[in-house]
């Protein structure tokens, strides 16, 4: 039941998102038919191509009949490039999934483990070097990362190509960027809620009944510790997914999030609403499952 | 557990393999292009590159004259132009000749495009005729003898427009140039060597330099700061060749603005801005001052015997006159204008030197930098006090009147600025070009800024390319790679 209603409020927020992008092309400054036409074409055919592209209708048949069409996965043709779109998303966005999840495997394979660390050495001198080292990499912006990973590994080791999409390494240098980032975060979320749940008494029975250290770290503290965990990884997921401008950009790495910076600096307006539809779709439907998960990691968690 | 970790980052690094550098020239572009077809392509990098993938009748000299490409023509009557093509005939990509059927279908074609941003500037054309296999008559509506010149679209196989080919992403032409394929790169084919080359979209031009010093890529064009190009001076693998510029960088002006439709006040803003010194300390080597749209070298400028009668004198810094200016046009100091400009890192340091330079002028500068798309919106829109923007790739004098004329308010034309002078837009219907320019740079109605140097840089083994004044990629067809 609960989950049921979860899905109808999932469906809610989808057709928001859907009249909302719809709305995009008719609220922000401009007009596609000028972009297509030029500034000195005529009026006549401006008036003309305004009517071939349906935007003299009234703004519900429009939506009617951009609805339709999205269920086709129709979401028109570029602007600029004449290119279909979906062809446009069907190759940037799994671009874009590749690194997120290779960003989110480095990050948590870094920020989790550093993370008990810090804290089954809280206060110590270790706890304290990787305190310093998380919060430098999450103090660092993906414009300074990026090209110092491509000086070291690159440029200097001759190890890595600097940027492209032309080799299975070129994906090594994004990830590392994104995935340091993501790391610190892990790390410092980890530490914080893992100390929070060593002193409770279940971890203290749990040493009592002669378990293991990490038997006790691992199955008893850190899955009672998951849940902001969880939280973090699905908000990071979204953005990661919703594209990571700054990073594709600097890499060439041809994901949505540089398709749709590019859309919206070329007037492309149906590319933009693809695209803004697509990440947001990624938003709710991260959300969504990591909702599904904090009810698999905690029992006591129901959907309201 | 440590061994394991080391055998693991061993197998990781021993898989990033740098791709093999192999004989393919690698061009570093910053925008890819967008639309191969020539019919719609309307940005600068889709432009230079269908310069190379197709041939358009005509072309223009280094005076910016229109001459014979494909075919050379006569004027019939002021309504009829004859086009002859060249011989030997050139042949398409796909091994058809170029006839006379392809000009007309391309140019037919054309007109009859609904969403083709091209087709208002070919709407003079009555209809075309096929002579003869070799030649063809274009009927004009009203008389331009500057027709030909407007034929610089690239002809099209007849056969494949009339099978709707995609020309966006599959360029069939006759240009220099074959398209092998479009993914993440642009993969073209020298017809004449089978010589490979790339264009690889790097955006950041960090990064661009990077690519170039580890060798990922080749060479690169322009768009890069001049710290950077200096750096790359510095490199004994680089060679870096500068040219000399021919694309107009100005401020608009508002005309129906209070302040600034008063001369004096433009003249003050003209006098309050150290260009000479902008040139000197953040401008790319070869950049020169600009005193008129079109460069002194271009045919306009020339007389018969190609002598310059070029004799404007770029206005000099002066913030005491340009202050005493503003008073007498009874300006209350200080004077505040906004300026709009792009989020480009260089326009903005433009524009932040140049609120710095016109503050003991008298001149409060709040600069606006805002995204491309708003930018340019904004000043087709005439939401502008100033702005700062740079016209492209311009080769005809009727630029003037299309920029200045009365009649060229947008949508009618580029005048963005709603600058209306009786005087000027005679001086442009007599085609008095000199004396045209000489009214221009005295009443300003923008303030015109330089003509920015070209430049490339290029690995050691890269010959064979020049970087040309309007930034084309012309020498592509010619470049070599001497690893090879």
């Amino acid at each position: 039941m609960g989950l049921l209603k979860q899905l109808s409020s999932f469906c809610i927020v989808i057709f928001g998102v859907l009249l909302l992008t719809f709305l995009l092309i008719h609220l922000i400054p401009g007009d596609p038919v000028e972009v297509m036409l030029g500034e000195s074409a005529s009026v006549a055919d401006r008036v003309q191509l305004r009517a071939d592209l349906g935007l003299n209708q009234p703004l519900i048949q429009q939506f009617g009949t951009y609805l339709a069409k999205i269920t086709h996965a129709d979401f028109g043709k570029s602007i600029h490039s004449k290119t279909p779109i979906i062809e446009l998303i069907k190759t940037r966005y799994p671009a874009t999934l590749k690194l997120a999840f290779l960003s989110l495997l480095i990050g948590s394979s870094i920020g989790i483990p550093l993370g008990i660390y810090a804290a089954l050495k809280a206060g110590h001198w270790q706890d304290f070097v990787v305190t310093i080292v998380s919060v430098r990499l999450s103090a660092m912006p993906a414009f300074w990362l990026g090209p110092m990973l491509m000086l070291i590994f690159a440029v200097w080791l001759g190890w890595l190509p600097v940027s492209g999409m032309d080799s299975n390494a070129s994906i090594l240098l994004p990830a590392m960027t994104l995935g340091f980032g993501l790391s610190a975060i892990l790390t410092r979320m980890t530490r914080t809620s893992l100390l929070e749940v060593l002193n409770d008494d279940y971890i203290r029975t749990a040493r009592a009944k002669g378990l293991t250290e990490p038997n006790v770290i691992l199955r008893h503290a850190l899955r009672a510790a998951l849940l902001p965990i969880i939280t973090i990884v699905g908000l990071q997921i979204g953005s990661l997914l919703a594209g990571t401008v700054i990073t594709e950009t600097i890499f060439s790495w041809d994901g949505i999030g540089r398709l749709l910076v590019e859309s919206i600096e070329k007037r492309d307006y149906p590319v933009t609403q693809a695209c803004v539809l697509i990440v947001a779709l990624s938003y709710v439907l991260v959300n969504l499952f990591t909702d599904i998960l904090y009810r698999l990691s905690d029992p006591r968690v129901k959907f309201g | 557990m440590k061994r394991l970790t080391i055998i693991f980052i061993l197998i990781v690094l021993a898989a990033c393999v740098k791709p093999e550098i192999d004989t393919e020239i690698r061009f570093a572009v910053t925008t890819m292009p967008l639309n191969l077809d020539p019919r719609y392509a309307t940005d600068a990098a889709s432009a230079r590159v269908n310069r190379l993938l197709y041939q358009s009748l005509v072309y223009f000299d280094a005076q910016s004259k229109a001459v014979p490409s494909l075919a050379s023509w006569v004027v019939v009557s002021p309504l009829e132009y004859q086009f002859k093509l060249q011989v030997p005939r050139a042949l398409f990509h796909n091994q058809t000749p170029v006839t006379a059927y392809d000009v007309k279908a391309t140019y037919d074609s054309l007109m009859t495009l609904k969403d083709s941003p091209h087709a208002a500037e070919f709407s003079n054309i009555a209809h075309i005729e096929v002579i003869d296999n070799d030649t063809v008559l274009f009927h004009l509506k009203h008389a331009d003898k500057d027709f030909p010149a407007k034929l610089i679209i690239g002809i099209l196989p007849n056969a494949l427009i009339a099978k709707s080919h995609d020309f966006s992403h599959d360029a069939v032409g006759s240009g220099p140039l074959k398209l092998m394929g479009w993914q993440n790169k642009l993969t073209l084919k020298r017809s004449q060597d089978n010589q490979l080359i790339s264009l690889v979209e790097v955006k950041d031009p960090t990064v661009r330099v990077l690519k170039l010093l580890d060798g990922e890529i080749d060479l690169l064009q322009g768009d890069l700061p001049p710290e950077l190009v200096k750096y790359l001076q510095t490199k004994p693998e680089i060679n870096v060749k500068t040219n000399i510029g021919e694309n107009f960088s100005y401020l608009g002006l508002n005309m129906q603005d209070a302040a600034l439709n008063n001369q004096k006040v433009r003249l003050a803003i003209a006098h309050a801005i150290d260009r000479k010194a902008i040139i000197q300390k953040v401008m790319v080597p070869n950049t020169r001052l600009a005193a008129a749209i079109l460069p002194p070298e271009h045919f306009t400028n020339l007389s018969d015997n190609n002598q310059s009668h070029f004799n404007l004198i770029p206005y000099d810094y002066n913030p005491d006159l340009a202050k005493k200016l503003l008073l007498e046009a009874g300006i209350k100091l200080p004077l505040k204008l906004i300026y709009k400009t792009s989020t480009d890192a260089q326009r903005v340091r433009f524009a932040t030197i140049m609120q710095a330079q016109m503050q003991p002028a008298g001149i409060d500068l709040e600069i606006r930098s805002l995204d491309w798309g708003t930018f340019f919106e904004d000043v087709k829109q005439g939401n502008f006090q100033l702005f700062g923007l740079t016209w492209v790739g311009i080769k005809t004098p009727d630029i003037y009147a299309k920029a200045l004329g009365s009649a060229s308010f947008p949508p009618n034309g580029f005048n963005r600025g709603r600058y209306a002078d009786k005087t000027l837009d005679e001086l442009l219907a007599k085609e008095d070009w000199q004396s045209a320019t000489a009214r221009i740079h005295n009443q300003l109605p923008y303030i015109p800024l330089w003509y920015e140097g070209q430049f490339v840089a290029m690995r050691k083994k890269i010959q064979n390319y020049l970087p040309k004044p309007d930034g084309n990629w012309d020498d592509l067809a010619t470049i070599s790679n001497y690893a090879h």
